[in-house]
């Protein structure tokens, strides 16, 4: 056989692996999902793993005392998010059953009407249709709750499988690395470990940046919304905001936003029936009904320190992939696989960029090997 | 299955071949029975055929290799010069331990060898999961180093009186 007619048949092999693992992905996807976040948070706990180890010389002791730290602290988080977030919501339907919350919107709206340009006016329904479009939109709402409610179940399972994973890589990672370089052809092997060694090192250090920077992204937003509170605001759950917005920073463009929503529906439920938040102004001169502009400034000064000053120094050139690549991995993620997708874009591309550039070392250097 | 008293009366480290291979390299010279079994478990066995390249000239290089058994010939595939005939116990490429120089020479198995390589990418973990560890044997390397070049200028030396 010469040497072209191997190439279509080693081409025609690719393909149609590649089709088939195409065509059972499906059925393999969640399955993929939890290895997926398993690796992550493997790459994530390993550092602290090692080093505990080192001090009390047992693995499994060490993983079992950073995962269940971790667990323990993330069920406290949850609880009293949940304890405080009922409280809230409780507080906020009795508002809604008394007659305040209809002038809030009545007054909302002819706020609105008056602020924009005549001929915008008239794309603005009229009150009476706002409190029953708003009213329909919290049916909706809760209704979608139930059905995520109905998701929970699955969303267990899959949680709990992906600790298991996680805990599994983490006692035995080393081990399993090492199993995995066996499969290396000797003529690969070098090339092979620096491979491995750079996809361990590209994701290990754009997760602990990321990470680093939602911490300071939390922080700051903590900071901004207690300001804001002194200027009476009259927001509560600062600190759950800010943690939700420091974990929304961890999707590129898209997250900064998503963090906002929490602090503007908390501001909206406990200033509804308030005139002064009604009237609000920003700086004396914009007007901010509900302090929503406020939040808006505010976020916006916490992603502007965010992106020129924290990220840069934590993450840096950790990926080193363009801006434009980065927006159009995001929303090939997203499109992909929706949020999630999002989260493991740019990661994602990290390491593509990572096998490219060795493959790219490989067919340069392939007389070296 | 294995009884269970040889777990209990577990031997010295020199009834494992890839332990007692690594006992005898100086760069890891000084370390406990402990600290060998960390090498140990980060090491890589490999078995080579008759004629097959550890690695060839100019090739990037990653770690160093020891020979638990086989021989190995290091050779310039350009003048087919033989520099050194290496067998069991013997090791070679630890230059490459500390930088990503090309590599000066081609190493070429002479028979079926059993290798087991210690790479970069290993020491760097092992830095960074146990300092001490890793401070001995950059310690041990730089001793190796030390002596190859002493021994060079002697050879120099000799060489231009």
């Amino acid at each position: 056989m010469n040497d072209s007619s191997l190439k279509i048949y080693r081409l025609l092999l690719f393909v149609l692996i590649g089709g088939l693992a195409w065509a059972v992905l499906p059925f393999f996807a969640s399955v993929l999902v939890m290895l997926i976040f398993s690796f992550l948070f493997t790459t994530i706990f390993l550092p602290s793993v090692d080093s505990l180890e080192r001090k009390i010389h047992s693995r499994s002791l060490s993983v079992i005392v950073i995962i269940g730290g971790t667990i323990v602290g993330f069920i406290w988080f949850l609880g009293s998010f949940a304890t405080n977030i009922g409280a809230q919501i409780k507080q906020f339907s009795t508002k809604i059953q008394q007659d305040d919350f209809a002038l809030s919107l009545e007054g909302l709206s002819n706020k609105v009407q008056s602020i924009l340009p005549s001929f915008l006016t008239n794309l603005i329904p009229e009150s009476d249709e706002i409190i029953e479009r708003s009213q329909e939109s919290l049916s909706g709402l809760f209704q979608n709750m139930l059905s995520l409610l109905s998701a929970t179940g699955s969303l267990f399972f899959i949680a709990v499988m992906t600790l298991i994973f996680t805990i599994i890589l983490l006692v035995e990672y080393h081990d399993f690395k090492r199993t995995l370089v066996r499969f290396i052809p000797n003529k690969y092997l070098e090339v092979g470990l620096r491979l491995i060694y750079n996809i361990e090192q590209q994701i290990s250090k754009y997760l602990r940046g990321q990470l680093m920077a939602a911490g300071s992204v939390a922080l700051l937003s903590i900071i901004g919304l207690f300001i804001l509170n002194q200027f009476g605001a009259n927001m509560t759950l600062i600190v759950f905001i800010g943690v939700i917005a420091g974990f929304a920073n961890l999707i590129p463009m898209v997250g900064p936003f998503v963090g906002m929503v929490p602090a503007i529906l908390v501001a909206l439920m406990n200033n509804l029936g308030s005139d002064m938040a009604l009237t609000h102004q920003l700086f004396g001169l914009i007007p901010s009904p509900f302090y929503v502009l406020d939040i808006i400034f505010m976020f916006i000064i916490v992603q502007q320190i965010d992106n020129n000053l924290i990220t840069p120094i934590l993450v840096g050139e950790s990926v080193g992939l363009h801006p434009m690549i980065v927006m159009i991995v995001l929303l090939i993620g997203g499109t992909l696989m929706g949020p999630l997708g999002m989260l493991f874009a740019v990661p994602a591309a990290g390491v593509l960029k990572v096998i490219l550039h060795e493959i790219n070392f490989i067919s340069k250097n392939s007389h070296l090997l | 299955m294995k009884a269970i008293w040889e777990n209990i009366f577990r031997k010295g480290p020199t009834d494992d071949p890839i332990l007692y291979a690594i006992h005898q390299v100086p760069i890891f010279e000084h370390l406990n029975g402990k600290e060998l079994n960390e090498i140990a478990r980060l090491t890589h066995e490999r078995t080579y055929k008759i004629g097959e390249s550890i690695f060839k000239k100019l090739a990037p290089g990653e770690g160093m290799y020891v020979i638990i058994h086989g021989s190995v010939s290091i050779k310039d595939p350009d003048t087919d010069m033989v520099f050194a005939q290496l067998k069991s116990g013997d090791f070679f490429g630890e230059l490459a331990l500390l930088d990503e120089e090309p590599r000066s020479a081609t190493a070429e198995a002479l028979e079926p060898s059993k290798l087991i390589g210690f790479f970069r990418t290993d020491l760097l973990t092992l830095m960074h999961r146990s300092p001490e560890l890793g401070n001995k044997i950059l310690i041990n390397l730089s001793r190796v180093l030390g002596e190859r070049l002493r021994q060079t200028n002697t050879a120099l030396a000799e060489k231009s009186s």
